[in-house]
Parts: structure tokens; sequence; C-alpha cells
């Protein structure tokens, strides 16, 4: 009851005093911070951590100075919010990305690091994450088409696959008890060992014989009919009853 | 059109002296240049001009009514003797009732025309300007100059109040403190919309947005830093942030007064920077930032009892903005409940505000945040309020019936593969009724979104490009992040009909029933799960942004390999809230009737009883989770192992 579900999302734990003094305070606003928080960005890139306000405080700085707008980072920063679904993230960040992607001069770059080519496969990705097509997900995130995205920027981003997977399991431990071997396979994305070896370590069980895979029951699982009965006292009618008798 | 700019020509020198003491001291400039690097071409032919002038200023002088001569006399005494009372007299009933007789469609007197009324008094010049833009805004149409000329003004006034030695002596009433800040920003919006199109502007505008986006390192006139600027500085002074989390720990008055400083002691102050943070709670959403938004309310606490009900406007505006914000963050149960708490308000002070001029207003706010409600409530649905239901399906019966039809979000359902979307561009398929619905109520009743920067108005070359190619109006890039969402959850109604009819069916017979495949369906199905559980503010615990998360649907389930099992939970009928409103009206038939002049009349009047059941309703009302048993009533959940 107490423990709130956006804590860790508003402060998470890894966050550092000085990001956290400077995204609260009127200094995220100049410019000359930008890499302080870039820099956390990389790191979070580094080493699995996510920290979303911090982040838009980036795009935020973006948004009023365009000219500092970095492809790199931006993507960087929607590839971590993809891995934060089914939450807002990624539509909040894009939210902050107004106008014109890359800013005013857009010419110049390259077709694989140009924005208007790649935000709009983001954009897809999240799409499908959204509305749990994972396997649609996994088709087009392998696609070749997406070659120079897996290899220049997820690759950056540590346990970005897990982290979708991660998603995936979200999902399917609210909808599921059980929940066919196969099927859970094509939406992490993984078969054989690798699957097996998934399914332990999230502690659900693999029934060989029957193919199917077990999940724990947790709150979203486990349903339960309930009958909301209003119940009313006497002593909360008093004030109404009191009133009732001074007025005859 | 010559006078008024030569006549700011001069008032601009001493807006620089002002400028150099800075009003950039809470987040700076960063290289764009002082708040008054206007680029006001310097028309040379003003001193030959001086002469003719000076004639028509008399003449113009001899034109106003003296009526008005003497309320702006009797005006500018109020403010130089610092007489609350009289000001608010002057500045809620003089000046309407003389825009009605005198100004309904014209300008005020220009204030170099009036100054010497006032004997030149800077400071009431400086309010009587900001009135007097503030009536072009909303009763005429402002011209570039307008639109100029009332930033710099704007700017004299903050300037003022915050750059003179120690706080400045001046009281103003609350609702003209609050006006100030809001006319900032729906003027800063008003100027983003306007210089966002470039297509229809003259050469003259053209020329001068040039000017102007030259002027040292970029454009500074109403542009978002010099916005934040105002209102960060006039929270930090007044230290309202301090303060607020102060009365929050308990502290005493005067221990408030401590922390307040020199500044926030002052009431001016102090409402000055409360309404600050509501600005920014605006501004951010203006600009699509949700979070920051809701960040910045912090210290602020959402109910009845808070700082901003003192004006009513404020207390319209701030759950607005923030119902909206928790729609942007997905978080529709939050938002639901701050409509509802709001609308619930202006329906208890119809009565007693119609003849406000802000009514109109808090009116049209009130008609959007019903369609705010509406699409929340088709999305998740809620039993929170049945009259607001009501209220919103009286005004949108249409739009949510459509709303609520199930419809095909994603590429028509393909019975053998599952549905890839291997092309990334590919554009959402084309608006269904349900979609249509959707996007006309966010349309309606989304706030005026904005951009951050202008045009390239200094870039010939790179102008044309950008009106060959405008982009996408801010508010339809929002829109279509909505609707991402809602596509998402485009089966949900379906598969709920379905489901309501079965305690437990195969997974392949439900796919049937959709006319999709049984991988499709389980998909959906793990949609529809999502979509039932939402973060949510509990109690109003911790800060706005915090919450847990909870179900929001009655109808459960869960799939066991390919069998889908339902529950659903039932909740009975409510005979407390009924059983409230009719001993209230039987009251009001009762004490109607002991008050009709019958031939035996008692000396006890009714009038006084008549009160006394309502306000245990409000403020039992507060608290939202009891809102259907106004009384206090609790609703006990029983639960049965399914």
């Amino acid at each position: 009851m107490s423990s709130s579900a956006t804590k860790s999302w508003l402060k998470p734990a890894e966050r550092p005093e000085i990001i956290d003094t400077l995204i609260n305070g009127v200094d995220r606003y100049n410019p000359s911070n930008v890499g302080i928080l870039e820099d956390y960005l990389y790191h979070q890139a580094r080493t699995n951590e996510y920290d979303c306000l911090a982040n838009l405080a980036i795009l935020k700085l973006y948004q009023f100075n365009p000219d500092l707008y970095n492809v790199d980072v931006v993507v960087n920063i929607l590839l971590k919010a993809l891995t934060a679904t089914p939450l807002p993230d990624f539509n909040l960040c894009m939210a902050l990305l107004s106008e014109r992607p890359g800013g005013p001069s857009g010419d110049d770059v390259d077709a694989e690091h140009d924005p208007n080519v790649l935000l709009p496969i983001l954009s897809s990705l999240s799409r499908n994450l959204a509305e749990c097509r994972f396997p649609a997900f996994w088709m087009l995130y392998r696609d070749d088409s997406l070659t120079h995205l897996r290899e220049n920027f997820t690759v950056e981003v540590v346990g970005f696959e897990d982290g979708i997977r991660e998603v995936v399991v979200k999902a399917v431990k609210s909808t599921f008890t059980k929940i066919g071997v196969a099927r859970l396979g094509s939406y992490l994305d993984l078969s054989g060992d690798a699957l097996e070896e998934f399914i332990s370590a999230v502690g659900w069980t693999l029934d060989q014989n029957t193919g199917t895979v077990s999940i724990p029951p947790n709150p979203d699982n486990t349903i339960q009919a309930t009958v909301v009965r209003e119940s009313i006292t006497l002593p909360q009618l008093a004030k109404l009853l009191a009133h009732a008798q001074s007025v005859a | 059109m010559s006078q008024r700019a030569n006549y700011y020509e001069e008032e601009l020198d001493d807006a620089d002296d002002l400028a150099d003491v800075g009003l950039n001291l809470t987040i700076g400039n960063y290289g764009q240049g002082g708040l008054y690097e206007d680029g006001m071409p310097r028309i040379d032919e003003a001193t030959l001009l001086a002469m003719q002038q000076h004639v028509a200023q008399q003449v113009a002088f001899a034109q106003i009514p003296d009526v008005v001569k003497r309320f702006i006399i009797q005006f500018n005494n109020a403010i130089v003797n610092n007489n609350l009372q009289e000001i608010t007299a002057c500045y809620e009933n003089g000046w309407n009732k003389l825009t009605e007789q005198f100004y309904p469609k014209i300008e005020w007197p220009e204030a170099e025309i009036i100054a010497p009324l006032v004997n030149d008094n800077p400071v009431f010049l400086i309010l009587y300007r900001e009135l007097y833009y503030r009536h072009i805004y909303s009763r005429l149409s402002p011209n570039v100059d307008d639109r100029f000329h009332s930033y710099e003004n704007s700017c004299e006034l903050f300037n003022y109040l915050l750059n003179s030695d120690g706080p400045v002596q001046l009281t103003l009433p609350d609702q003209w403190l609050w006006d100030i800040i809001d006319e900032f920003i729906y003027q800063f919006q008003s100027f983003s919309l306007w210089r966002s199109k470039a297509k229809a502007k003259t050469e003259d505008e053209l020329m001068m947005l040039a000017t102007e986006a030259e002027s040292t390192g970029g454009s500074q006139l109403w542009s978002c830093y010099s916005v934040l600027n105002v209102l960060y500085s006039l929270v930090q002074k007044s230290r309202i942030n301090e303060c607020l989390a102060g009365v929050k720990e308990g502290k005493t008055e005067a221990e408030i007064q401590q922390i307040a400083g020199e500044y926030g002691s002052k009431p001016l102050y102090r409402m000055l920077g409360y309404f600050s943070l509501i600005g920014l709670l605006r501004v951010h959403v203006l600009l699509g930032d949700f979070t920051l938004a809701l960040k910045v309310m912090d210290n602020i606490e959402l109910n009845q009892k808070a700082f901003f009900t003192r004006v009513t406007a404020c207390h319209v505006a701030t759950y607005y903005y923030v119902g909206f914000s928790y729609m942007a963050l997905r978080r529709y149960n939050d938002a639901i409940r701050t409509f509802v708490s709001i609308l619930n308000f202006i329906g208890r002070m119809r009565q007693y505000h119609t003849r406000s001029y802000q009514y109109d207003q808090i009116h049209k706010t009130a008609e959007r945040m019903y369609a705010l409600f509406a699409i929340c409530n088709c999305l998740s649905p809620s039993k929170l309020d049945e009259q607001i239901l009501s209220n919103a399906k009286e005004r949108y019966a249409d739009q949510i019936a459509k709303m609520s039809l199930p419809f095909t979000a994603t590429t028509p359902p393909n019975s053998t593969t599952p549905a890839v979307e291997n092309a990334p561009e590919e554009k959402p398929a084309p608006a269904t009724g349900a979609l249509a619905a959707y996007s006309e109520l966010f349309l309606f009743a989304c706030p005026k979104f904005i951009t951050a920067n202008a045009p390239p108005y200094n870039d010939t070359e790179a102008l044309a490009a950008y009106i060959a190619d405008v982009p996408e109006e801010p508010a339809v890039r929002h829109l279509s992040l909505f609707l991402d969402d809602i596509r998402a959850r485009a089966e949900v109604p379906t598969l709920r009909s379905y489901l309501k009819l079965y305690t437990s069916l195969d997974a392949s017979k439900l796919a049937g029933f959709l006319e999709r495949d049984e991988e499709e369906l389980v998909q959906l199905m793990m949609v529809m799960k999502t979509a039932s559980r939402s973060v949510t503010r509990m109690n109003n615990e911790g800060t706005l942004l915090d919450g847990q998360v909870i179900t929001t649907t009655d109808l459960d389930f869960v799939i066991n390999e390919n069998m889908v099992h339902v529950v659903e939970s039932t909740i009975n009928r409510k005979y407390g809230g009924w059983f409230v409103r009719n001993t209230e009206h039987a009251q009001r038939v009762y004490d109607a009737l002991k008050a009709s002049p019958l031939p035996i009349t008692k000396t006890t009047a009714a009038g006084g009883v008549e009160g006394e059941p309502k306000p245990t309703v409000q403020e039992k009302e507060t608290k939202p989770r009891a809102a259907n048993a106004p009384w206090g009533a609790s609703t006990r959940k029983v639960e049965f192992a399914a």
C-alpha cells in the first residue's frame, strides 16, 4: 500500500546527487549543462540504468536550443524509453521532440544518422510493443533495413534486448498462468537452451511433456470476483438525522 | 501608428537602463542578448513630427470623455495611496463599465495621452498599459506593434517588481495579480501561434520579425527563455516553494514569514510567486512537457482549501492543466478525478458568478473539460460521479457513442499471418468513426500547444523552404501521439463485450468471434490486461506525480494456456446518495412551504436552516473517493473466491 509505483521512476536510486540537483533546479535550462546530462545518459546506456526525467531534461534543452540537437543522444534516449513500455515514456519523449526532427539543418546528415529516418522506425517499434505485438517487434527489429540501427545504436545500449524481454515478461506474467513454450519463445525471440535458461532465470517452470510454461501467481494473474457493497452505519447519518429532528 | 512607435522609441531608452540591472538573474539568457535588444527601426522623421504629434495629442486628450478622465485620476489616486478597496473597485467595476460604455470596439486612450492626468506616474502608466493591451487582445485584434509593445510593457512591469531597491510598496487585488500572470502567458502563447504562421505575414511584419531575430544572438521577444525567466524569478524572489513546504510541515505563520523573507512576506509577491507556479504549469503543458508541468506543482496541494481557490479563474485553470497532464501521462483515472472535482465546483458556483466578466472564459474551459472527461471515461470507464457523466453525455452524446464503438485500429486483419509492420514509414490507418470522434474532442479541448522556436525569419532562403514545407502544427503532433494509445486499445471494448458473456471459454473460439487468429487474439488480450492497470495517486499522498498501480476495470481475466477465465466484480446499487438527495429535496420543499406567505406566518425564518446540509456535502466531496456517498459513508469490499 505504501510502496509507490512511481518512486524509482521519479528518482532512481542510482541517480547521482549532482544530476538530481541539476534537474530539480533552474540550472536545467542552462545549455552549458547539456554535456553533464548527455554523459549521464551514456552512463545509463553502459550500466543498464534508466532515468527518464533526466533524459527528458536533455530533450528540453534541445527543444529550446535546436543547435544543441544531437541525433545519437536522441536515439539513445528513445531506445531506453522503449524498454520502459508500457509506461508512456516513449511518447513523453516524442512530445518534446517537437517541430522538425534534426533541427534547422537536416541536409548534411547521412541516412544512418538522419532523424527523419530513425525516428519513424523507433515509433514503429514502440507501437509494436504498446500493442503487445512482440513477434512483429522482433521481426522488424531483426529486419535487414534496421542493420544500421542495431550496429550503431542498440549495440551501445547494454541490455537493450533483455530490456525488451522485460517488457514481454511484464505483459505475459500478468495475463497468463500457463503459456505454450513456443509462443513464449516467439515473444522473447529466444529458443532452445537460451529460452530454457531465461525461463528458469525469471522463476517460471517449463513442463517438457506438455510444452507449457507455468507462471507463479502474482496479483495480476490471480483473478477474483468481488462484490462492492455499500455500507452505511448509523453514526454516518447522525448529522442528517439530527438536522431533521431540529427542523421538525 | 508612427506616433506610438515614436513614443516607444523614447521609452526604450529608459528601458535599456533597466535592462542593465538585469531580469536575467534566475536562469540567465544564455547568449541570447538582453531583454530589450529590440530591433525597432528608428524613424528619423520623428523629430519633424514632434510638433504635429503634440497637437494631435492635445486633440486626442480633449476627446476623452470627462467621466473617463475622472476615473483615471481616481484610479491613480487609489494606487498612489495603496487603497486596496478603491483599487479593486476601479479594477473590477470602473474599468469594465467604462469599457462597455466608451471603448467596446476601440482602444482606450494611449498611455502618453492620459499621462498628464496622473502626473506621469510611471507605475500607474505601466499598470494602465497592462490593462490597455489586455483590452486590445481580448476585444480587438492586436497588430504587430501591439504584440511587440505589450511584451515591452510586461518587461517593464516585471523589472519594476523584481529589480527595484527592495520590494515595491504596491498593493493589488489577488484577481489582478492572477490576471497579470495569466495575460502574460496568454500573450506569449498568442505571439507564438501568430509567429509560427509564416505564410500570412505582411512585408512589414516580416521585416520586424527578421530584425528581431537578428538581434544579438537570436530573438528574445516573447522567447521561452524570457517568459520562463520572469516566472522563475517571481517564484524565487517570493520563496514561495519554501513557504508552501513550510506550511505543509505545519509551521506557524510567524515562521512562514521568516522563511518568506522581505519579498515573500508581502502579499503582492507571495501571490505573484504562487500564481507563477500555476503559470509554469501552463507554460510547460503548452510546450508539451507534461512531467515537468506536474513537477512544478510539487508543493501545491490540490484541494478546496488551497491558495489558488481565492481566484476562481486560477482554480479552474489549475485543474484543467493538471487534468490534461495526467491524460498525457496515460493516467486516465487521475485525470477523471481532477475533472470531476473542478466540474462539480463550477456547477456549484455557477449561480453566483454568471455576472462576472470571467464567467465566459470559465464556462468555455468547463466545456473543454467535459470533452476531456468524456474521452477519459471512454478509455477508462469509471462510476466516480453520475452527475458529471450525464452532463458530459448531454453535451457530447454523438462523440461518446462513436468513441464507445469497437473499431479496428491497425491494418485490416489478415486471418492467416499475424499482422507485421514491415514498412516503418507506414501511415496509420485512416480514422474510423471512433478515431474521428476522439480526434474531434481532443482538438477541441486540448491546450493551444505552441512551438518553442520561431520560423527562420532572418534567413529568406530557409524561410521559403519552411513555408514550402510547413511542419505539423503542435496540436496535430500531440494528437497523433495520443491516438497511438487509443489505437492500441482499439479492440478492448469488443473483447470486453464478449468476455462479459462467459466465465471461461477457449481462446480459439473467442478469436473466431473477432475474426482474428488465435495469436492475434492473445496479443489483444495482453493489451487489454495492460490497459486495465493504471498508475493512480492514492488518497492525495505524495506529489501529483506519485502513484500506485491499481486495477481500473470490473472485468478481469487470465489465460491458462488456451483457456480464458473471466471474473466480474459487481457493484451493488447505492442507496445512500439517493436517500440524502431526497432528504435534502424534502427539506427544500418544506422550507419553501414555510417561507411562502401563507395566512399563518411564523416569525422563525426558514432561511437559516436551509444552508446547513449543504456544507456537509461540499466538505465530503473534497474526498473524491467518497463522492458518491456524500455524507461520508464508505464502500466496503466484500471478496469472494472465484
